[in-house]
Formats: structure tokens, sequence, C-alpha cells
């Protein structure tokens, strides 16, 4: 090998690092299957899909599944994005899609392998700190399963995400009024459904919530 | 409880039980720590390397139609086994744990050794974990399609039966190994944080902390990561008989490793067998490289001459295959200096990075120096700068300007990717010359920077100091 050529003198770097980079110069990036890219993608927005996904499906463990696959369909996915500017409703739509999925599939699951332990029920994950903070989740979250995909999925945006409605709307393409019935159906099935468990009030009681 | 504190008038009605048991479960969801983030992302970037290994679209479409063809097949015969069996049940079941010998699943998924002979874990479709004795092992999941075993401390063999639908992974302290059907010994000894893995049969991916990204190995390859040191070593290993007849039916499930004239590129030996080799810190076989393999050329770069018919697999996936002696030998049929003048910069850095691998520094040093000289403004540039610092160590250990290669690297990209790893090696270097005072100072700014990166032990000797 010849040595000038290990000796040339080395150019200077033009460009800034990827973590200076817009939404729209990432989502470039992603089309482009840059490595970086994938990279600043999950650093921006993995907690904000881990987050999300854990707070509707209740799991640590399924919403790390959840984020894997939202990112993978980012990645592969990235040419259909139409605006690179909307990179962030870009992937949420996929979380979307994955959670709507993720759900449809555990309700099957329970439909057709009756008495088969849920998610909540893996004695691998625990989420909660104390012993009657855990109880009353694991109980919560079977009632978050009793409601459907679409209801769930909006109930849990709206109160545990603070999204807006119209947010809701545009991220899971339904009508502004489709959200709104959603989200008054899930909360007075879930208050019935509170208020008529006598477990669940006492323990929420004996946490300082009170029941109505 | 926390009051709420984000209703809105228009949202319906709720008890306040209701809205305690919200608010509990949104403060239920803690965030992801940094780690665990990395190790995400790790596996994010290993199901895109490993699923992504080049397959050409013909034969992508080909096994499309094949798997269109076997789910109609599959129906007509599922529909003739209902009609003489309705209640056989022709589902596939799903993963479970059969039965543990010489130990026991105790709380929080832990293996308990019962006596001194190891643990042996059988699941029910014939996957097999034998964990050495005194390791400490964990079985973090087991989901409808496979396990996660951990191993906090120890070595086990494994023998997963080959089903490309399941999902299997081994993490060995910070390193993650997806696998599909192999058979492989890894271990993991946290105290001298070193890494292990001899595989036998089949592939698998690792990721982790030093390789940068992914490292995808084939049958017969050894790779040994040293933290302290960032030391990725690959060998080469004889593969048994039986090993390589195993292997000869793996390679009918791998046919994206076959090149257009049917050659497979797997299992092709080495014009000369490799000797041990040494991976600089950060890329043993970086995964962009997988990745890219996969992207339409650049029409605007240059393309090698008729090196591409020559060598129907892009270098990236040639490299990505394990295959860097071919990315030799082709660079030198087609002449070094023309490759180095002509050659995309994705085959540089593939170049590069083979003759690493290899040991060759001189060829190294030239590629990376020839993809910043011809591509100053692609991100490889900015990559080749810490490499060059890692080769000039390599190469004649001329400390001084691999220090100057990482400053600068570290100045261009002080959040780059291998920042950490140019710190590290900085801090390193540093003791090693004696200048203690230097060590220190780096190490005290690494500490805050990176407290949990591969180098963070090291740092914390360091600053701790005498």
């Amino acid at each position: 090998m010849p040595n000038r050529l290990s000796r040339a003198p080395l150019a200077l770097i033009v460009g800034g690092a990827p973590r200076d980079a817009s939404d729209a110069e990432l989502a470039a990036g992603l089309i482009a299957r840059q490595d970086w890219a994938l990279g600043e993608t999950w650093r921006r927005f993995a907690p904000m899909v881990l987050r999300t996904a854990e707070r509707v499906i209740g799991t640590r463990t399924e919403a790390e599944d959840v984020a894997q696959e939202v990112f993978y369909q980012v990645f592969r996915r990235a040419r259909t994005l139409r605006d690179p500017d909307s990179l962030r409703s870009f992937v949420y739509s996929f979380v979307v899609r994955v959670l709507k999925s993720e759900l449809r599939r555990r309700k099957r699951r329970r439909l057709l392998f009756l008495g088969a332990p849920s998610a909540a029920d893996d004695p691998l994950d625990a989420t909660a700190a104390d012993v009657e903070s855990r109880e009353l989740l694991l109980r919560f979250n079977a009632l978050l399963d009793r409601l459907s995909p679409r209801d769930r999925l909006v109930f849990v945006l709206r109160r545990m995400d603070a999204m807006t409605i119209q947010e809701i709307a545009a991220t899971m393409d339904l009508s502004i009024s489709t959200v709104k019935r959603a989200m008054a159906h899930a909360s007075s099935r879930l208050t019935h459904w509170v208020d008529t468990d006598p477990g669940l009030a006492a323990f929420v009681e004996s946490k300082g919530g009170r029941s109505a | 409880m926390t009051p709420p504190t984000d209703r809105l008038p228009d949202d319906p009605p709720e008890t306040p039980a209701l809205t305690a048991l919200v608010e509990l479960r949104r403060a239920a969801v803690k965030p992801h720590a940094p780690a665990e983030l990395q190790r995400g992302l790790a596996t994010l970037r290993s199901r895109i390397a490993s699923e992504g290994s080049s397959r050409p679209a013909l034969i992508r479409g080909a096994l499309f139609g094949a798997a269109v063809l076997v789910v109609v097949l599959g129906a007509v015969q599922l529909v003739s086994h209902f009609r003489a069996a309705p209640r056989a049940g022709s589902e596939r079941p799903p993963v479970a744990l059969q039965r543990i010998e010489g130990g026991a699943l105790v709380e929080g998924g832990y293996l308990a050794e019962a006596g001194r002979a190891g643990i042996q874990v059988y699941f029910n479709e014939g996957t097999r974990f034998v964990l050495q004795p005194r390791t400490r092992g964990r079985l973090r999941e087991i989901t409808r399609e496979g396990a996660t075993l951990s191993i906090e401390e120890g070595a086990a063999s494994l023998n997963v039966t080959q089903d490309p639908t399941r999902r299997w992974a081994i993490e060995a302290g910070p390193f993650l190994v997806t696998v599909k059907g192999t058979v492989f010994d890894v271990s993991w000894d946290p105290t001298d944080e070193r890494f292990d893995l001899k595989l036998r049969r089949g592939r698998v991916v690792v990721s982790g902390p030093v390789v940068g990204g992914s490292i995808p190995l084939r049958a017969g390859q050894h790779l040994a990561i040293r933290l302290p040191l960032a030391e990725t070593v690959i060998t080469e290993t004889a593969l048994e008989e039986s090993a390589r007849d195993d292997s000869a039916r793996d390679d009918q499930n791998h046919e994206g490793d076959r090149d257009d004239s049917g050659t497979d590129l797997r299992r092709a030996p080495p014009r000369t067998m490799p000797p041990p080799v040494s991976a600089a810190p950060g890329r043993a076989v970086p995964p962009r490289r997988a990745v890219a393999s996969r992207s339409p050329p650049d029409s605007s770069e240059p393309m090698l001459g008729d090196a591409r018919s020559a060598s129907a697999r892009p270098w990236p996936a040639l490299l990505a295959a394990g295959q860097w002696d071919r990315i030799l030998a082709e660079a030198e049929r087609r002449g070094v200096e023309a490759t180095l003048e002509q050659a995309p910069t994705e085959d540089l850095f593939a170049l590069a990075d083979a003759a690493r691998y290899s040991h060759r520094v001189d060829l190294a040093s030239a590629a990376l120096l020839a993809q910043r000289r011809r591509f100053p403004d692609s991100p490889r540039s900015l990559d080749a700068v810490f490499l060059l610092g890692r080769v000039a160590e390599l190469r004649d250990g001329d400390t001084a300007r691999a220090m100057a290669f990482y400053d600068q690297y570290l100045g261009q990209a002080p959040d780059g990717p291998y920042a950490a790893l140019a710190m590290g090696r900085k801090m390193i270097l540093a003791r090693d010359a004696r200048d203690l005072a230097k060590a220190r100072r780096i190490a005290r700014e690494y500490l805050v920077r990176f407290p949990t990166a591969s180098y963070a032990a090291a740092a914390r000797a360091l600053a701790r100091g005498p």
C-alpha cells in the first residue's frame, strides 16, 4: 500500500451532527435508509412510543415488543411518508396501528384460549412498586381488556396521554364525533364497572381515591 | 393519589374512583433508562440487519409466490384435515417450557441450580438450553414464538430448533444474541467483562457495546469481545463434519446467501483461512452496512468497473456475511489503487473493515483516507476519523496520531455514535502512557457524559485513583 495515501491530510467535515437534524432531515435519512437516521429516530421518539404503548397495553415487556414493531415498520415504510415535516405523526400512526392490532390479537387469544394467562398476569413482568397498587393495576387492566380496541385506545390517548380529541381523530383516522362517542362509551362503561366492583372500589378507597 | 389535572369540560363525566385509577396507571409507567433504550435500539438494528441480508428482489418475489402457494396448499390440507379429524388441532403449538433438570425456576424467572451439574431447560418444540455449573441465568420471557434467556454470569450451550418464524434471544451481559435455528456456546464473565460466542451451526446476530451495532456470525466462527480493551476478535474454527452436514440443511433456508451464479457464499471455503483477526471497537460489522446493502445504489457514485459482475453481492453484504476474505481478494483482482479511486463509498467502507479484520492495517488506513478524500460530505467520512484512530493504534502503536484522530472526531461529533468509544480510547491511551492526570480528567468527563457506557468501569477505577 503506498504510504503517500496513508499520510494524506484529512479534510474538514461539512454538516452538523445527526442529533441536530430536523424532523424533515430525519425523514430524508430514513427514506435513504441511513443508519444514523434509524438511531436518531429511535432516540427521539422511542420514549414517547414506549410510554404510550405501556399505558395502553399495561405491561412493559409487551410495550417493548410494540415499540420494536413500530420502529421496524417506520423504517421499512419510510418511503410512504408524504410530508417529511410530519414525521412525528407518521410514527404515531404506526403506534396506533400496531397497538390496535396487538389489542385485537389479545382479544382473539382470550376468545380462542379460554383460561390462558393474560400478559398482565405474567409473573416475569412486575411494574408496580407496591402490592396494593399492583393489584389495582391488574384489575383495572382487566376492565380495559373488556373495552373494544378502538374505545380503549381513544380512552388511554385522551386520559393518559392527554391528547386532544382533534389529535386523536387525526392520528386514528376517525371523525371527531366518532372519537367523542368512543370516549363517552369507554368512560361510562369503565365508570359502571369500577362502581359495581366492590373489591376495586374498596381498593381505590384504601389508596386515597373516593368512589362516587 | 395525584389529583386529575388535564380533564377538559368536553370530557364525559367519570367518578373519582375511575379518575384515581387513571392517575395510578399513568404514574405507574416509568420512563425507560438509557441502557434499556440502548438495548432496544440494538435489538431493532439486529432485526433489521438479520432480516435484510440483501435477498434479491427476484428471489423475494419467488419466495413470496412460493409462500402464497404453500398457504393455499396448506389451507386445502387444513380443510381436509379438519374434515377427517375436526378436533385434532392443526395449529402449531405455542412455545412452552417443557421441563427443567438440575434446577428450578424461581421468582423473577431466575434459574436456581439444585446441584453442581448445571441446569438443562427443555422446550416443547425441541429447543434446549444447557447452563454450565454455577451459571447465573434467568428466563426473562417466554412467548408463543420463543423465549429470552439472560445470562448474568457463566456459560451456556444452546440448541435452538430451526424455525424461521420463532423468535429466540439470548442476553449475555450487555450483549444480545438473536437466533433462529442454531447450535452455539455463549458465555459472559462480568468480572473481566468478556463475552464469548462459538457458533457451531446456523447463524446468529450479536449486538451490544463495542460491536457498535450488530455482527452476523456464521457457522465455525468464534467471537470474543473484551470490553475493557474494546477489542473484538473473530476467529475461524474448523467445523466438525456433523456441523457441516447440519449447516447444509440450514443452507436450504438461506437462499439469500447464494450469488447469482448459484455459488453458496457462506459455504465457499476461504482462499486462505484467515488468521485470528482483531476488529477495532465500535464497528466489527456495523449494521448500517447490511442496511445500506439494500439501498438502491447512488447513481452519482462511480461504480467499480466490472467488479460488480464478478462479485454479484455488494461488498457490504459480503462483509455482513463474514466474507471479508472475498472482498480483499476482489480488491486485489481489480487492483488496489483502482479500487481506492473508483469504489463507491459503501464499498470503500466495507474494504476498510475487511482489511482491519484481516490485520491489513495499511490497506484499512488507505481505504479510510480515500473515503475522506473522495466523499468528504458523507456520514462515512466522519466515521472514518474515529476508525483512523483505531487503525493508528493497531498499526504501530502511534498513540499521538490516534489521540489526534479521536480529538478530531469528538470535536466534530461530540454526540456521534462513536463519541463514547473515542473518549474511552483517549482515556486508556493516556493511562497506558502513564499520564494519569490526563487520564483522570478524561475519566471524570467520561463518567458525566457516558455513565453506563463500555469504559465506565475503567473510568470509575481511574477517577477513584490512589
